[in-house]
């Protein structure tokens, strides 16, 4: 597991993760005209889209995170790499608005079967998919793919689902008795080939999982699952140079100027149900001052009327992107994945009226204008955006919480006065020792702490702040030696289901759970309530679950929730298909077309 | 002589060895942890330290220092097996951010800012010296004050916002030259130009500014020297004194900081090259910086480093030549 936000926040990915809808429906090929339904979705005209031309994508970036399918982790590179290079056995369909959240067949005919309840699942594959050199993808390409994540050495970024899930023993401290091909003994080989195996004639492929994964048919939808064919894999240099498998291929890539991408002519249609490739190439230009790139888009002149950015507007020209006409059809303004939110060490401040006190007293509106007002986000009401559809409900939020997120210092007191009471202990560190509050050391969080001391000062809470150097600032909160009260943090789900969002952030064995909540009393009933939706292959069912836990953990506040944040884009004026893909919270870039 | 420009250039190898000693003492002593940046965010404490051991850093500091001299001079292989690659010499190290050597990376992108800085070096030079020519000769008079006017604009704009305001002016707004992509003169000489010359005026108006005052100052207080007012005395053409009495004294000095900013500017011009997105080295070393890739870091700065001691060395052998009292001390 992964945290996909840290440290990424402000950097745009954007868009909604919405609904998800599980099943084993074979894939079918989305419409990506717009219909009446989708034309209110930015993005979406009632142009029909047509072949030809050249996409160009402007970014800030000096290179592309990672081409390498297995190393290729965070929402924009999944979408880029995935709608133009990288096949996986499942997808999500290309269309706007909530159906794009829907699961579809890619190298699989369908969305696979589970069988042991959720702990084997098995895809056929489609067959007929080639790569650019005109051999056949084949099922133990997939297998091969799948095993470079062990290779974790080199192989790194990427996510390790396939480490956390499959049924390969592991020694007393957790690693994996399987090193990944580069240096497996045969034995240690064996131990992979007996959790990923091959039908005999090739058309079938089956994961044998250590443990229920109710969803497993949405983690292979990431390209750590996308095939490989071993005898073109360079480990670490493949990253420059993957063997594509989609409707396009490198031409050219140079990190800090340009990537260009033709077409692949033997990706065939026929074989591809997904993916419509509209453009006959893409021009990725890298390393651009994110201010150039917000005047090319504005100007909207020669090829920049063809180009989209993928980091976003500049917080200086949102106000006259957004109030200028002239954008009007080409801007928008939306969730992007990720939630924030203010972890508490639990094992510290144990008392749940402290830590409603600090939620009931603190400033939001004052912390959200200083981090650049209400296009940074809405306040959270939870842990789940409303976009995972399934899993969200409304959550009633403590009483008396102001709703325009000013503090309510009168309902903290009371809060705090029951406190005393209740956790006299807890009561002292608040008000006289002081809670430590670890922040990373930048001019913002600077600005933020202020706010922190001042709007809890005034409830009668100490806030002690230690700054953090940046790049030190996770991995200092998430060692267990640390002595910190609070902590703060963001999350973007890894696929549309709060199961990479709820137990990652508060179950023990979870990717980044700050609270350290494993000894409060309620944690017990929570793991176990956890666990059953986890095993939930009824993805309805799961998601009510899903919407009982974000509720019990609001109850519970071991972290206070922060913003549903958001992202702004602008696009050029003969650019379409320029909706934010609703599963990674991005163009979907493959889609994109050039207006005639 | 000979000897004083051996003693010169034994000087310069020394001062060469103590700053890679001192760059990469420097890198060590970085808070960052080179090996937890190898394997990403998914590391486990057992990964970062294997990854320490393959990557050579759970050696003493002074043995790591060694090995990456010794990688100058004979290459270092990473990685086992089939997928085991080598880095030949010189080797500064292997960037796991970029999956290229170090030396790789800076030969790709040591021309771009070599042109960069010799385009507008010899743009600068012409400007610089012309105008402050122009102003000392006018003294006091209305091209005098306007000179004084604009190098005071020049030297105090920055170059970012000198570099945004043209690309945004010329490019953008009025459309008179393609967004700039660099290539190289030999494949297209075109995107080449187009994509240099912006740059080479952003360098050359801000760099100018100095030079016009520094050649100003030169020529008004070489036209008070005996030797100037000797050959005004013997009759010759204002023309040829000013060429070859006051310029030739007044450019020694000019030649010699222009020296050294060339070198400068040849380790990287890092903000124009960022502005006007021209994979340059300055960028590479802006780029490695922000990820915190230490190898290219260090190597950077060394061949940085390296431009301003042999320019140093140059300049000392230079005025060995054309003062024998430069010698003798």
């Amino acid at each position: 597991m992964k945290r996909r936000i840290i440290g990424l926040l402000g950097l745009a990915l954007s868009a909604s993760l919405i609904a998800s809808a599980c099943g084993s429906d074979s894939s079918s090929s989305p419409d990506t005209a717009a219909t009446n339904d989708t034309l209110a979705i930015p993005g979406t005209d009632s142009s029909t889209p047509t072949a030809g031309g050249t996409i160009h994508i402007l970014s800030q970036l000096e290179q592309v995170t990672h081409l390498d399918p297995q190393r290729n982790y965070t929402g924009s590179d999944l979408a880029f790499v995935g709608s133009t290079m990288q096949r996986a056995l499942t997808s999500y369909a290309y269309a706007p608005g909530s159906a794009g959240s829907q699961l579809v067949g890619d190298l699989a005919t369908d969305t696979g079967t589970p069988t042991e309840g959720g702990k084997v699942w098995s895809f056929t594959l489609r067959g007929g998919a080639t790569y650019e050199d005109g051999s056949e993808v084949t099922c133990a390409d997939i297998a091969y793919g799948t095993s470079r994540v062990f290779a974790t050495d080199i192989i790194v970024d990427g996510p390790t689902y396939a480490i956390s899930y499959l049924d390969i023993p592991q020694d007393a401290e957790g690693n994996s008795n399987y090193p990944g091909p580069y240096t497996a003994t045969a034995d240690q080989q064996a131990l992979f080939d007996k959790a990923v195996s091959c039908s005999e004639d090739g058309k079938t492929i089956t994961f044998t999982l250590s443990r229920i994964v109710a969803d497993f048919n949405y983690t292979v939808t990431l390209l750590a699952f996308s095939p490989v064919p071993k005898a073109k894999d360079t480990g670490e240099k493949y990253d420059m140079a993957p063997v594509s498998s989609g409707p396009y291929k490198i031409e050219s890539y140079e990190p800090g100027k340009s990537l260009v991408l033709v077409r692949n002519e033997n990706w065939s249609k026929a074989s591809d149900p997904i993916r419509n490739a509209y453009a006959d190439s893409f021009v990725y230009e890298f390393a651009l001052d994110p201010a150039v790139i917000d005047e090319r888009l504005m100007a909207d002149a020669g090829d920049d009327q063809y180009a989209v950015g993928d980091g976003g507007l500049q917080p200086e020209n949102l106000q006259t992107v957004f109030t200028d006409d002239r954008f009007k059809d080409r801007r928008q303004d939306d969730y992007d994945p990720y939630v924030s939110f203010t972890a508490f060490n639990v094992k510290t401040v144990s008392c749940v009226e402290v830590r409603r006190a600090v939620y009931l007293g603190l400033d939001r509106e004052a912390l959200r204008t200083a981090g650049g007002g209400p296009y940074t986000g809405d306040f959270a009401d939870g842990f789940v955006k409303p976009a995972l559809a399934d899993d969200y409900a409304p959550s009633k939020l403590p009483e008396g919480l102001n709703t325009d997120g000013t503090p309510n210092i009168e309902a903290a007191k009371a809060a705090l006065a029951e406190a005393k009471t209740k956790c006299p202990d807890v009561y002292a560190k608040a008000t006289v020792e002081g809670l430590k509050f670890f922040h990373p050391d930048t001019p913002i969080w600077q600005k933020l702490v202020s706010i922190w001391i001042e709007s809890l000062k005034a409830v009668g809470i100490v806030i002690k702040p230690t700054a953090v150097e940046p790049s030190k600032y996770y991995p200092t909160v998430q060692n267990d030696e640390t002595d910190y009260d609070i902590s703060r943090g963001a999350w973007g789900p890894d696929w549309p289901n709060a199961s990479t969002m709820i137990p990652e952030l508060f179950l023990t064995t979870g990717g980044f759970n700050l609270t350290r909540n494993g000894d409060d009393p309620a944690y017990k009933q929570f793991e176990t309530d956890t666990k059953a939706a986890l095993n939930e292959l009824d993805r309805k069912a799961q998601g009510k679950k899903w919407q009982a836990l974000n509720q019990f953990l609001v109850d519970q506040l071991w972290s206070i929730p922060g913003t549903f944040t958001k992202a702004q884009d602008l696009w050029g004026s003969k650019v379409g298909n320029a909706y934010r893909w609703s599963s990674s919270g991005s163009f979907l870039f493959g889609e994109l077309y050039v207006k005639q | 002589m000979t000897t004083f420009i051996a003693r010169r250039l034994l000087f310069a190898l020394v001062l060469l060895a103590a700053v890679s000693l001192f760059t990469y003492l420097l890198f060590a002593l970085l808070p960052t942890d080179p090996a937890a940046l190898t394997c990403g965010k998914n590391c486990k404490p057992e990964l970062i330290a294997a990854n320490r051991v393959r990557l050579g850093y759970d050696k003493p500091i002074y043995e790591q220092y060694f090995q990456f001299v010794r990688g100058i001079f004979a290459g270092r292989t990473y990685g086992t097996g089939d997928i085991a690659f080598t880095c030949p010499a010189p080797s500064l190290g292997y960037s796991f951010n970029q999956h290229e050597c170090v030396s790789t990376l800076i030969a790709k992108t040591f021309p771009v800012t070599a042109f960069l800085s010799l385009g507008a070096f010899i743009l600068w030079m012409l400007l610089g010296v012309g105008t402050g020519t122009l102003a000392a000769l006018h003294r006091g008079k209305w091209q005098d004050r306007l000179t004084s006017v604009i190098t005071s604009i020049g030297v105090s704009l920055p170059t970012f916002y000198v570099g945004l305001l043209v690309l945004f002016s010329v490019v953008i707004w009025l459309q008179w030259l393609p967004f700039p992509h660099y290539a190289s003169p030999t494949e297209n000489l075109h995107d080449f130009l187009t994509a240099m010359i912006l740059p080479w005026i952003t360098l050359a108006v801000l760099s100018a500014a100095s030079y016009t005052r520094i050649t100003r100052n030169g020529v008004l207080e070489a036209m008070n020297e005996d030797f100037v007012r000797f050959g005004v005395a013997k009759g010759l053409k204002n023309r040829t004194v000013i060429r070859k009495y006051v310029l030739r004294a007044a450019l020694i000095p000019i030649v010699t900081i222009a020296g050294l900013d060339f070198a400068a500017l040849l380790g990287g011009a890092i903000v124009t090259e960022s502005v006007f997105s021209l994979p340059g080295m300055g960028r590479l070393a802006i780029r490695s910086v922000t990820d915190s890739d230490l190898p290219v870091l260090v190597g950077t700065t060394l061949v940085a480093a390296v431009f301003i001691v042999m320019a140093n060395t140059i300049v000392d052998i230079i005025y060995g030549i054309l003062d024998p009292r430069v010698r003798l001390k």
